[in-house]
């Protein structure tokens, strides 16, 4: 195999994978920094996220990256909501019944999105393209798109919170909570600020998978382990951490085909995690360990 | 922040009943700083030192008594309301954003001013000139002396006029422990009232202006640092003879 | 004699609930006395029916084993195999806080999931394992059903009986101080780790021994006899609805949680078609929304733990 096949076949299917995987990650790894518990409903609610793009793309005919931003919006306000009326109250006992009800959400979630779309695949627009050759290397545009956009999007978070007086609170949260709350910071509205991110960039991870796979009703949850491993390889709390390691995982995922049958695509996700809590359970960036 | 006269005292405990949980740990406790004043609390572990402190920055449930600040009854209030009051509290560990360079920890001590702060991080930065030098830096880098002087900054961003601080020497070298006591002086010197707890009695005696000695959560002794060394039973109690 | 189809439909229905109640206690010792999450409940009831399938039915092309060996056998190698497997996974996340268990646990029950639909040669693919032997089988149908029911009463009770006798021991009462007060327990060091990891390899072998009964009622064991996701979801309501921590409250919890859903189930049937696919969906949305509203409102469950003081801690 030439070096050229090897990108064209593993290295860039993987690294758009990794991509989607990616802006999943950076979502999971907010929740578990700043509100800390594993969210299990991250995965449906990026399905939910891709249909309610579809819904758009269908009701308006206007472009599914026109429609991406909507769904972000409405993702976000579904996650706000979310909080709201189910994990707010458990705020006071352990966290892990958190990560129980967001179980729950998970399967409530799948319910309505089943309902309203059934279990049909899906796709955002019909027809086979072509990739386009570049020295060599063959991509579309969706791909090249889904690449560019993950890195808008996580660029625009990372100033967002490097710089924004809002963002800094979060990471302050996430550093230390009790010292954020000395100082004034207020819990409540970080944490609807930091669901309202999260939900935007689960509709944004499901609508990459969706454009570049097709749209069904498990398409998130199938998502979920891939996007945890990721989160914890880059090291928990860490966005730039969850970029490497969703791409990490995206481009094993790939390769993992040259060794193992393809049916086991999904399990390199599980063997990354219980490789690196074994090895490194901060992960490479040496993120938080809860 | 608040307006006060030059007499209100800026702390008035009085007869305080508190405790976490259902047990009380205060029975009665009665403590007064008043302006421009260093105050420490000292006493046996367990003697309640900590969670008098903790009662005025209204951690824990107060049931009975009164804590009012600069003439303001704050009893029952919630921290973040304390803070903007005019109230900051250095814990004793955990007391800095380790991953946030030390300039964002003092930001972040800013959270609640609105508008330019420009003015309070000099003011913090002429304290504390190791902390102008190494702004960039990540606060986990720094040695424990320089946290706890970013602790004490992040806490005067807000320009308080109590500053509560919760064993600030502990686990602190000699050197730095004198430092930290000279930036306190520093620090009230600037108006602001300081109230501690302190492990190193004898140290805390000499620099502080008034003291008071806490036992089984009761009030056992006040007066002068220097009345308090002198003192027989306090002596005997707490700085070895 | 006649049997009445509402009395074979009432035995059924009892045995499944005598399944799920095997279940429910395999997850009572580990999220109700331990603090263990596990999301992969589906997983090691799928791995206890394979195993216990393959070692007891006939020889076959279609997949491997076939040793024909007698039931008993079979189960205690499902509760072997389910051990098995819980063991590694336990062993790397039992150190950290349980949202890493929850999370491999989802991972290891669709790694068995994957495995078992793709590996045809082990277990039969897509066709599964067939003519897997009932045990006390008649050519009555109603005395089978019958029988089956009281084994599954017979297994659920030694079940239960060894579950309170662990409980009742030192073992269980350090369990508890484990869960309850973690920093205290932490004091104690390593053995932590190990009780933990017992009572994980003690719960999925329970699992794994639910699973082969239910192999073994139905006859026949596919990828598609259970939604994994669904079977996992509905042993976590009932455990939290009948009081976790509590084996009775457990296994209340299972006869009101499986009895709302065949109910429901029963009520979705009789819609017009276009609704009815619709409706099996609304039920999957009911039970999910039950958890939060027992989560808010009544978190110990309808019979709490008896000692009340350690719930409380616990809200």
């Amino acid at each position: 195999m030439t070096l050229l096949e090897l990108m064209n076949f593993y290295v860039i299917p993987g690294l758009v994978l990794g991509s989607i995987y990616a802006v999943g990650a950076v979502g999971i790894t907010l929740v578990f920094g700043i509100l800390r518990f594993a969210h299990l409903a991250h995965g449906d609610l990026a399905t939910f996220g891709a249909f309610a793009a579809l819904a758009v793309v269908t009701a308006s005919g206007i472009s599914p990256w026109a429609a991406l931003p909507i769904a972000m919006a409405l993702c976000a306000l579904i996650a706000i909501g979310i909080d709201k009326v189910f994990y707010d109250y458990l705020t006071d006992r352990p966290k892990i019944i958190t990560v129980m009800a967001s179980l729950g959400i998970a399967l409530m979630l799948r319910a309505v999105i089943q309902v309203i779309w059934g279990v049909d695949t899906e796709t955002y627009s019909r027809g086979l393209v072509r990739p386009e050759n570049y020295w060599g290397l063959r991509l579309r545009d969706r791909e090249i798109f889904t690449m560019l956009a993950m890195f808008a999007i996580v660029g625009v978070l990372w100033v967002f919170l490097q710089k924004t007086k809002w963002g800094k609170a979060m990471r302050a949260m996430s550093d230390n909570p009790d010292l954020a709350l000395l100082s004034g910071v207020d819990n409540r509205r970080t944490t609807m600020l930091t669901w309202a991110i999260v939900g935007a960039l689960c509709a944004a991870s499901g609508f990459f998978l969706g454009l570049n796979t097709e749209l069904k009703a498990l398409m998130g949850w199938t998502m979920l382990l891939p996007m945890f491993a990721a989160a914890i390889l880059g090291g928990v709390g860490r966005v730039e951490g969850a970029v490497l390691g969703g791409l990490v995982v995206g481009v094993a995922e790939e390769l993992s085909v040259l060794v193992l049958p393809s049916e086991y695509k999904a399990a390199m996700a599980f063997v990354i995690l219980l490789l690196i809590l074994l090895v490194r359970p901060t992960g490479l960036l040496k993120g938080k360990l809860l | 922040m608040t307006n006060t006269s030059k007499t209100t005292p800026t702390l008035v405990m009085k007869d305080v009943r508190a405790g976490y949980g259902d047990a009380d740990i205060l029975h009665d406790i009665n403590i007064k700083v008043a302006r421009r004043e260093i105050v420490s609390i000292i006493g046996p572990n367990g003697a309640g030192k900590s969670t008098a402190m903790k009662a005025v920055f209204g951690l824990l449930n107060v049931r009975g008594g009164s804590i009012t600040v600069a003439g303001q009854d704050m009893t029952g209030w919630k921290p973040n309301k304390i803070v903007q009051n005019g109230v900051c509290y250095v814990p004793q560990v955990n007391n800095v954003f380790r991953e946030m360079t030390v300039l964002e920890n003092l930001e972040m001590g800013a959270f609640l001013r609105k508008g330019d702060f420009t003015a309070a991080l000099d003011r913090v930065f002429s304290l504390f000139p190791d902390l102008r030098e190494r702004r960039s830096a990540m606060a986990g880098s720094l040695s424990g002396g320089q946290r706890q002087m970013v602790a004490m900054g992040r806490a005067l961003m807000l320009d308080p006029v109590l500053l509560l601080l919760d064993e600030p020497t502990a686990g602190l070298s000699p050197k730095y422990m004198e430092q930290i006591f000279e930036i306190t002086r520093s620090v009230r010197d600037t108006d602001v009232s300081i109230l501690l707890v302190e492990q190193h009695a004898k140290q805390a005696l000499t620099f502080s202006d008034r003291a008071y000695v806490l036992a089984a959560g009761q009030n056992r002794h006040e007066g002068t640092g220097e009345g308090l060394l002198a003192d027989r039973e306090v002596a005997e109690m707490f700085l070895g003879g | 004699m006649e049997i009445p189809g509402i009395l074979i439909y009432a035995m059924s229905m009892a045995i499944f609930m005598g399944i799920y109640a095997i279940l429910a206690l395999g997850l009572n010792i580990q999220w109700g006395f331990t603090g263990l999450f596990n999301a992969g409940i589906a997983g090691f009831f799928a791995v206890g029916a394979y195993t216990s399938a393959l070692v007891t039915s006939a020889l076959s092309a279609n997949h491997l084993g076939g040793l024909d060996l007698p039931v008993p056998v079979g189960w205690a190698a499902a509760m072997l195999v389910a051990g098995l497997v819980a063991w590694p996974i336990g062993k790397i996340c039992l150190r950290f806080r349980s949202d890493y268990l929850a999370i491999a646990t989802i991972g290891v029950a669709e790694i068995i999931r994957l495995v078992i639909k793709s590996e045809g040669w082990l277990t039969g693919g897509a066709r599964g394992v067939t003519k897997i032997p009932r045990p006390l089988a008649s050519d009555n149908y109603a005395l089978s059903e019958l029988s089956y029911l009281a084994l599954v009463v017979i297994v659920l009770f030694c079940i239960y009986l060894l579950v309170e006798k662990q409980l009742k021991a030192p073992w269980g009462r350090m369990m508890r101080g484990i869960r309850d007060n973690e920093l205290a327990a932490n004091a104690m060091g390593k053995n932590i780790e190990r009780r933990r990891l017992e009572a994980f390899i003690f719960g999925a072998a329970i699992m794994g021994l639910g699973g082969a009964m239910l192999a073994h009622y139905y006859r026949s064991i596919t990828p598609e006899a259970i939604d994994p996701m669904i079977a996992t979801f509905l042993v976590w309501i009932m455990l939290i609805l009948g009081g976790s921590g509590n084996n009775r409250g457990a296994i209340l919890g299972v006869v009101v949680v499986w009895t709302i859903w065949s109910m429901s189930e029963f009520v979705t049937d009789q819609l017009p078609e276009e609704y009815a696919i619709k409706a099996k969906y609304m039920r999957v949305f009911i039970i999910g929304l039950m958890l939060q509203l027992v989560l808010r409102f009544r978190p110990e469950g309808i019979l709490p733990e008896a000692d009340q003081k350690s719930a409380q801690r616990r809200k």
